[in-house]
């Protein structure tokens, strides 16, 4: 029974990404807030976003069949909720037994106990499907994505009235098998005992045995009743096994279960956190990989505005096909803002999320990888430069055709000119192989270069005459001064 | 002549008294290479035989021979389960002796018995299939063919196959015992089995449907084996006693081949794995393109070479990837070369790899190069400064020169000397006198010697001394190619161009994406 709500052929394994520099991007593009908006305080939710969000989807049936789930959730918030309550209850009720289980594993006298704690696991665990098929029986008419459907008449057909009764009937039967217990057994290579095999102990046979004289541990050693229990334990094992492997598997389901519900329950979350403050949000078109398309209409830093409340800055944006943004302007003026904002964009649209903008549009991308100016770095100018170079050097097998790279005031830690001649040299490389790249910078030598080159698009962080910044990136070309002066001006104002 | 040892050719050579090498081990970074072959064959003990270099050419190529055949998977593979089986069982007959022989009178037992018989089972195995697979291979080498004699002729006598027969006999009646415990109140009690039905299993197969991926098997935790031996030892003498015509059998197969394995294939089994555990070492070097050679003994004039050779420990430790090799030759009556150029540009690595590679060729085993003729030495002496420590400057100059004078007191002209970087706490004022007086000395030894240093005035051009320097490529000076050549020092500057060297440069990007 597989759950298959993720992907529609396949397992969804928590924790493993597909992204590289997950610590990276997350940093960078300030993704933490919007995954624990997701996650509330719930581990499995976080963990299952963060699969998510660092691995995009670059098929778009794949991807298609994720929205519609999500589209079912935002229809039947209540129905979603109430599966996840269930598994979540089942499980945690469960992890008392379920440690001493597994730590019983360890030791040694491992199956007669295994047999024991198991046997409760399972039955334990019986309520927990019935309520799961109840919640499928009531809300399966509401929902229309083929991976709800998938699930909710498995959980019918799997697990009907006829299967319920026959497992009650077979747990019972399972009665105690400790006391006296009897045992067969052959030769092993050294003559130790081998093949152990429990045996009935018939009623008629007690009586003919206690007469059979034997071994008994002397009262000194005591330590050896250990090997008679353990004699038990071998015997046990096989049928211990079946049902510590019925428990596990059924812990498993349960488990795949909450893992692959946690990611929808997190976009419920975070949808509900953005209409509450008034943000909006859009399914974006997406287009295929090739294409080169981008546009935007009060796009926006989903994380800024969770954290801020921040209002929308209107701005809109479309381009048929640019393989370079650069982006110059004041500082403060909403740069790196701006990145942040096509870069969740451009994560959050891959794993079927809503984005945060009045609507958009953008192609697949394979990967996405951000490399910004490190202001905590305090170290020489040449071991930071060093510093920036591995990191981006690190990440080279990751870049290709198909992919987007973010440089933030990369190479600025060197000298204007020798700054824009390893950028110059890195983008033209990157560009011509099929990668996009953003770039926002003050390396004017860097920035001229691409004056005259139509595949290139300035965006510029607005400044009104005033010298007041409206925190708009708008078209435009770089200007020479960086407006340093402009902050500086204004910091000292404050003070007087 | 009859076989005794596979990595001498004579016995006289095998038991002739030998003194371990293994102190310039940490120099020459040997520990680390070998130190796999230990632990992965800690049971051999193989120390011994990697810690004796040899002294004459005829054993050398003598285990090249044998090395050369075992490079064949088949031949390695047959040889190995061979030796793992037999020297086993030389393991187990020793602690079944132990017990045999224990004042605790439980420990001789029908368990240790039981041991005996499944020893000599798996030894008379070993031998059978051993010698059935090796008799179509016709071996080159001296000491494979003469053991394959052996061995041919152990498995023909009468003895081999009396122990054979009369093993098989007791097993066959063993197998059919079949009995039940009945355990009861710290009480176990034992009968012939007599058809009592099994416990039930019903729930098998209910809940699979909901298994995720791959279930564990709770069951493998269980191995056949008793948690009380002595217990254990009771409930056989209780089987005993059902089946008395077996277990008599039994003890007097253990009374007659109380010692049956033959010392020679004893022998034969640890020695072997001298070479198996080299062979398993390089191969994932050869993999990566690595060249392994047999070296040539240079004698008295001859020339002593290595071309594409290279430092074994670092190119283990990088799994063979991003290896720089050199060669190097010293043409009579050049002895001494004297190595020179930029810092990090893999000076150490080529005096590691000198030193290594003449001590591993006196181990008759192959070596890191393309082609190779080496030295047989009497001792490697070496004396790795380091430019890190921090010692007073005068304490650091005066251990240096006691080091020194340590090495001329014990070196040969059939010596090796290698010196890194002494003297390179000292002001330049001592050094270079200092320097000179080290050049003089070891020149006269006469030995083959390397001696890295930062003093170019130390090359004089006299005809013992060789000039090598380690290069930075022209055309990339940030890049270090690790290249060492025969030159004399120039004492070139570099400049380092960062971005080249993390591979970021426009080209190199284009040769990446693969333009």
């Amino acid at each position: 029974m597989n759950v298959n709500l993720m992907f529609r052929d396949r397992d969804f394994k928590l924790g493993v990404v597909t992204l590289f520099g997950k610590e990276i991007l997350s940093a960078d593009l300030e993704l933490p807030r919007i995954i624990d908006t997701m996650a509330g305080r719930d581990d499995v939710i976080k963990k299952a976003c963060e699969t998510a969000l660092f691995t995009p989807l670059t098929d778009m049936a794949e991807l298609q069949y994720r929205q519609a789930i999500i589209a079912d959730a935002r229809r039947n918030p209540e129905a979603i909720r109430a599966l996840y309550g269930i598994v979540v209850d089942t499980l945690s009720h469960q992890t008392h037994e379920f440690r001493a289980f597994a730590s019983d594993a360890m030791g040694k006298s491992a199956a007669v106990s295994m047999y024991r704690s198991a046997l409760a696991f399972l039955n334990s665990f019986i309520g927990s499907l019935m309520a799961l098929r109840q919640v499928a029986d009531k809300n399966l008419n509401g929902f229309e994505s083929e991976g709800m459907r998938n699930l909710l008449t498995m959980f019918q057909r799997e697990m009907d009235d006829k299967y319920f009764k026959q497992v009650r009937v077979s747990l019972t039967e399972l009665d105690d098998a400790e006391g006296e217990t009897l045992i067969s057994a052959k030769l092993g290579h050294y003559l130790q005992g081998v093949d152990y095999v429990m045996r009935k102990l018939e009623r008629g046979d007690k009586r003919s045995w206690r007469l059979t004289s034997g071994y008994e541990i002397p009262e000194k050693q005591i330590h050896l009743l250990d090997d008679l229990r353990n004699r038990t334990n071998r015997a046990i094992n096989g049928v211990s096994n079946t049902l510590s492997q019925a428990a596990k598997n059924l812990q498993g389901f349960f488990t795949s279960l909450r893992e692959e519900l946690a990611f929808y329950i997190g976009c419920l979350n975070i949808e509900d956190a953005l209409r509450e403050l008034g943000m909006p949000m859009c399914v974006p078109k997406m287009n295929p990989m090739d294409s080169k398309k981008r546009e935007w209409r009060d796009q926006y830093d989903v994380s800024l505005a969770l954290t801020r409340r921040t209002k929308v800055v209107p701005g809109v944006f479309s381009d048929p096909g640019a393989k370079l943004y650069l982006i110059t302007g004041a500082n403060q003026g909403g740069k790196t803002t701006f990145l942040r904002g096509i870069g969740q964009a451009q994560l959050m649209a891959q794993c079927g999320m809503v984005v945060g903008a009045e609507s958009c549009e953008m192609p697949l991308r394979r990967g996405l990888f951000t490399h910004f100016r490190r202001e905590e770095d305090s170290r020489m100018k040449s071991g930071k430069l060093d510093e920036e170079l591995t990191r981006l050097a690190r990440a080279l097998d990751f870049v290709g055709p198909g992919t987007t790279v973010m440089f933030n005031e990369s190479f600025a830690s060197t000298n204007e000119r020798e700054g824009s001649e390893i950028l110059r040299q890195i983008t033209d490389a990157f560009v011509e192989n099929g990668v996009e790249v953003f770039s926002v910078t003050h390396l004017f030598a860097y920035a001229d270069v691409y004056k005259d080159d139509p595949e290139t698009r300035f965006l510029r962080a607005e400044r009104l005459p005033s010298g007041e910044r409206t925190f708009k990136i708008v078209p435009g070309e770089p200007l020479r001064t960086a407006f340093g002066e402009d902050l500086y001006n204004k910091i000292f104002a404050e003070k007087a | 002549m009859a076989f005794y040892s596979i990595l001498y050719p004579t016995r006289e050579k095998a038991e002739a008294p030998a003194e371990s090498q293994a102190e310039c081990f940490k120099d020459l970074n040997l520990g680390q290479v070998f130190d796999y072959i230990f632990k992965a064959r800690v049971e051999y003990s193989l120390e011994t035989y990697y810690f004796v270099p040899l002294q004459d050419a005829e054993s050398v190529y003598y285990r090249q021979a044998v090395l050369r055949e075992l490079e064949n998977p088949q031949h390695a593979a047959v040889v190995a389960g061979f030796s793992s089986l037999v020297y086993m069982q030389g393991s187990i007959l020793q602690s079944v002796h132990d017990s045999f022989d224990s004042a605790e009178t439980w420990r001789n037992n029908y368990l240790t018995r039981g041991q005996l018989l499944d020893s000599a089972e798996r030894y008379c195995a070993a031998i059978d299939h051993f010698a059935n697979s090796i008799m179509p291979i016709e071996f080159e080498s001296e000491g494979l063919r003469a053991f394959k004699g052996y061995v041919d002729d152990y498995r023909r006598g009468a003895e081999f196959k009396e122990l054979l027969a009369h093993a098989k006999r007791i097993r066959d009646k063993l197998s059919e015992v079949q009995y039940v415990m009945h355990i009861k109140e710290g009480k176990i009690r034992v009968k012939k089995y007599d058809g009592e039905r099994e416990f039930s299993e019903s729930i098998t197969g209910l809940f699979d449907k909901f298994r995720q991926g791959e279930t564990n098997d709770y069951a493998s935790v269980m191995p056949d084996v008793p948690d009380a031996p002595q217990v254990e030892a009771q409930v056989l003498d209780m089987v005993a006693s059902y089946y008395k015509e077996a277990f008599n059998e039994l003890d007097t197969f253990c009374r007659k081949y109380y010692n049956f394995i033959d010392e020679t294939l004893l022998r034969f089994s640890r020695e072997i794995q001298f070479y198996l555990g080299w062979n398993e070492l390089i191969a994932p070097l050869r993999e990566q393109g690595l060249p392994f050679c047999y070296p040539k003994v240079a004698q008295g004039k001859d020339k002593i070479f290595v071309s594409e050779g290279y430092d074994l420990a670092l190119a283990y430790k990088r799994h063979g990837e991003g290896i720089v090799t050199n060669d190097f030759e010293l043409n009579y009556p050049e002895r001494l070369i004297m190595l020179t150029g930029p810092n990090q540009g893999g000076k150490t690595t080529f005096t590691r790899a000198f030193g290594q590679t003449h001590y591993v060729a006196a181990l008759g085993l192959s070596v890191p190069g393309r082609d190779a003729a080496l030295f047989l030495f009497d001792r490697i002496l070496s004396h790795f400064g380091s430019e890190e420590d921090l010692n007073t400057q005068s304490g650091q100059l005066q251990s240096d020169l006691y080091r020194l004078k340590a090495i001329y007191a014990r070196a040969t002209d059939r010596s090796l000397i290698l010196i890194n970087e002494i003297f390179s706490s000292t002001t330049l004022a001592d050094a270079l006198p200092l320097g000179r007086h080290m050049m003089e000395a070891i020149r006269k030894i006469g030995g083959p010697s390397v001696v890295v240093t930062f003093l170019d005035e130390l090359y004089d051009e006299s005809p013992q001394v060789v000039s090598m320097m380690s290069l930075v490529n022209p055309e990339e000076p940030g890049a270090r190619s690790f290249k060492i050549v025969r030159k004399p020092p120039d004492g070139m500057a570099f400049a380092l161009y960062i971005a080249a060297r993390h591979g970021l440069t426009y080209d190199q990007l284009q040769v990446r994406f693969g333009k």
